[in-house]
């Protein structure tokens, strides 16, 4: 691998961070759960960075195939949540979580 | 150029995840049968196949006993360990479905009963991961599947329940993936085994760690993790809630244990390993404080679900190989009181009713005398009394934690006990109330069969471990 | 010193600043609602729609078709790129991913998923 320009790795590791905390923040701050879902994405995309980042540092594959498998559990994961989303709002107008009071903790 | 790859794995590698395969492609025939059979058939087809399905993968497992092997290069274990897990998980699954008659409509059962064995196949997964990828599949296999069950039933309640599960769950997976990713990082391997030889990089693989066990503190529902159970256990319907409170903790529990006996650096695993203590001493606590207040069986049963997985994770502080073997003890206890608590839920259902209400057992003793004895029998047993599995369990456990020089933990699992026994009291007090209630007549399920045939293993299976051989050293403990 | 401290320095002043400038009028300011002041717009119409609008449920139908099979593509970029050198092996591995596959897709279009409601 001859990058043109080689970046350092710890770069990466700081982006991912900051993806990841953008995800949690959006799933603790955003009540919409279609934008919830999408900060889920976030996370796990932060840390499919974060696996081929590491992979790059130790030369080891494992991490970019971790990250393969990562890209497809989170697409079933997105699909699964876009149809319990569709289920759910058919019937109710708005989409909103805090519409979604019936179960109290 | 096209040089040929040599296939690094062969026929050994396969029979070792040959009962998971098989839960994993019995849903296909489920999914044809499905598609294939008239209406009328399709049902009890279905149900049959996915059972025998789960009993062929559970004599293969039992097949591999004493012949531990590290399969695919290390990525999944077979062995006692594996085996034992993959006995519960199948054991689990398969009460699931003798409740699971009136699961989803006619043209939804197939495909109900094919996530519930894939959700299944994903907790057998985890069984035997040994690395950060196979423990990540099966986690989420476990995991997808029932974001659909739990969403299953023709209420709204339920719909919501699906949501918030998806949501919640999805972001404690994603925190586990970013610790995993980290883990990475910290030792440059996948592997389990890898991580035991001090890392390279020590702050960065203590956080891995962390973010790793705080997602399966949630799968586990501990508390402060356990909020989202009450909520999503009462809008499931009745046989993915009972599939959920032994499957999907059977599994996180064998991933977490593997991960505490076996992947950490002998220099600091107990520092690592104390906020999980305290967690599962918050559990007991929590658990059973949340449980006085509740008037629904299945919220109760959350709660009580919390205590007692706090009850099996103090059994591993110290990781002693003694505290391994009581916790998977009282693991197989707590599936069978807590299963057969499901099973008299089920019996006392009706065609558009779950009989979890509280009012549904005001009573209950003088209609249905058996039903109330057992049922008074598997809340005994929860609470942890004589003549039940859960006494022997919660004695070996203390007996454990006060060996591994854990005491504090033994303290705080009897107090737990102690304010437990109000909440599961309770239920008792109103089935055996005079005149409490109109004495509501409650037709029971046309196919009652079934669930009467899972009362009926489970009470006898929780009376008969009481008995389990408790040697003179089990005890001794707690006379030194 | 490094030269990007002094910008660190301004960044966190300035989070500092925007963070006190949202809270502090939360803590201190008196607050004496009426119904008027509490609608959504004290003069004027209330809104009638969501902002950005509706979109209709088939359009997360497609979405949802389209990331299944956007990634089940992907999976086979891997054994294409290799497939000369893994040979009957992974001529096998994938019609087992395929067989699998087909019959999910054979239960979603007989239960009518792929229906254009």
């Amino acid at each position: 691998m001859n990058a043109p320009m080689d970046v350092d790795v710890s770069y990466y590791i700081v982006l991912s961070t900051v993806i990841f905390f953008i995800g949690v923040g959006g799933v603790i701050l955003r009540r919409n759960p279609l934008i919830m879902l999408m900060a889920i994405e976030l996370m796990f995309n932060a840390a499919n960075l974060a696996l081929i980042a590491f992979a790059r540092v130790w030369i080891n594959n494992a991490g970019q195939i971790f990250a393969f498998l990562v890209i497809t559990v989170a697409a079933s994961e997105a699909a699964i949540g876009l149809a319990i989303v569709v289920v759910v709002f058919r019937r109710a107008k708005n989409v909103d979580v805090d519409e979604v009071a019936g179960l109290r903790g | 150029m096209p040089s040929t790859l040599t296939i690094p794995w062969g026929n050994a590698d396969w029979n070792a995840i040959l009962p998971l395969g098989v839960v994993a492609l019995t849903p296909l025939l489920v999914i044809l049968a499905d598609l294939l059979l008239p209406r009328s058939l399709r049902r009890s087809v279905v149900l049959a196949l996915a059972a025998l399905g789960l009993i062929y993968a559970g004599f293969l497992a039992a097949r591999g006993w004493g012949h531990p092997y590290s399969a695919f290069g290390g990525g999944f274990v077979t062995g006692g360990f594996t085996i034992v897990f993959q006995e519960i998980v199948i054991a689990g699954a398969l009460f699931s479905l003798l409740l699971a008659t009136h699961l989803g409509r006619d043209d939804q059962a197939g495909g109900a009963v094919a996530l519930l064995l894939w959700s299944a196949s994903g907790a057998m997964l985890m069984a035997g991961a040994a690395n950060l990828m196979t423990i990540f599949l099966g986690l989420e296999l476990l995991s997808l599947a029932l974001y659909c069950l739990c969403g299953l039933a023709a209420r709204p309640s339920a719909r919501e329940a699906a949501l918030k599960y998806l949501i919640l769950s999805s972001t404690a997976s994603g925190f586990m993936l970013y610790g995993m990713a980290l883990l990475f990082g910290a030792t440059g391997s996948v592997q389990l085994s890898a991580f035991a030889a001090p890392a390279a990089s020590p702050m960065l693989f203590t956080l891995g760690s962390g973010l790793f066990l705080i997602g399966f503190v949630f799968k586990l529902s501990l508390a402060p993790f356990h909020i989202w159970t009450p909520d999503v256990y009462e809008g499931a319907p009745l046989p993915v809630t009972a599939f959920m409170s032994v499957v999907t903790k059977a599994g996180a529990l064998a991933v977490l244990a593997r991960f505490a006996y076996a992947a950490l650096p002998q220099a600091n695993a107990q520092a690592i390993l104390v906020p999980l203590w305290i967690v599962a001493a918050l559990s007991m606590i929590v658990g059973n404080v949340g449980a006085l207040a509740q008037t629904d069986v299945k919220r109760l049963l959350a709660y009580s679900g919390t205590a007692q997985l706090g009850y099996v994770v103090a059994a591993l502080a110290g990781t002693t190989s003694l505290g391994l073997r009581y916790a998977i003890f009282y693991l197989v206890a707590y599936m069978f009181m807590n299963l057969g608590a499901f099973a008299v839920v089920a019996l006392l259902s009706r065609e558009h009713e779950e009989g979890s209400h509280l009012s549904a057992y005001a009573g209950l003793g003088y209609r249905q005398p058996v039903l109330a004895a057992l049922m008074t029998f598997f809340l005994l047993a929860l609470a942890g009394l004589p003549p039940t599995a859960g006494f022997t369990g919660k004695l070996l456990i203390l007996a454990s934690s006060v060996d591994a020089g854990y005491a504090w933990l033994a303290v705080i699992l009897i107090v737990g006990t102690a304010i437990s026994a109000y909440a599961y009291l309770k239920i008792v007090l109103a089935m055996y109330a005079r005149g409490a209630g109109a004495p509501l007549q409650r037709a029971l399920h046309p196919a009652s069969a079934l669930p009467w045939l899972g009362v009926a293993i489970c009470a006898i299976a929780t009376f008969v471990l009481t008995f389990y051989p408790l040697a003179p050293s089990d005890v001794l403990p707690l006379v030194k | 010193m490094n030269p990007y401290v002094p910008v660190g320095i301004f960044l966190g002043v300035a989070a500092v600043a925007a963070t006190a400038f949202v809270l502090v009028p939360g803590l201190l300011a008196r607050r004496k609602p009426n119904p008027a002041k509490s609608e959504a717009y004290e003069c004027g119409v209330e809104p009638t729609s969501v902002v950005g609008g509706h979109f209709p449920v088939r359009f997360y139908l497609i979405a949802m078709l389209f990331v299944i099979f956007d990634v089940e593509a992907a999976s086979f970029y891997p054994w294409a790129v290799q497939m000369h050198a893994l040979r009957a092996y992974g001529l096998l591995e994938m019609a087992a991913f395929v067989v699998v596959l087909a019959i999910g897709y054979a239960y979603v279009w007989r239960k009518g998923g792929f229906q254009w409601r």
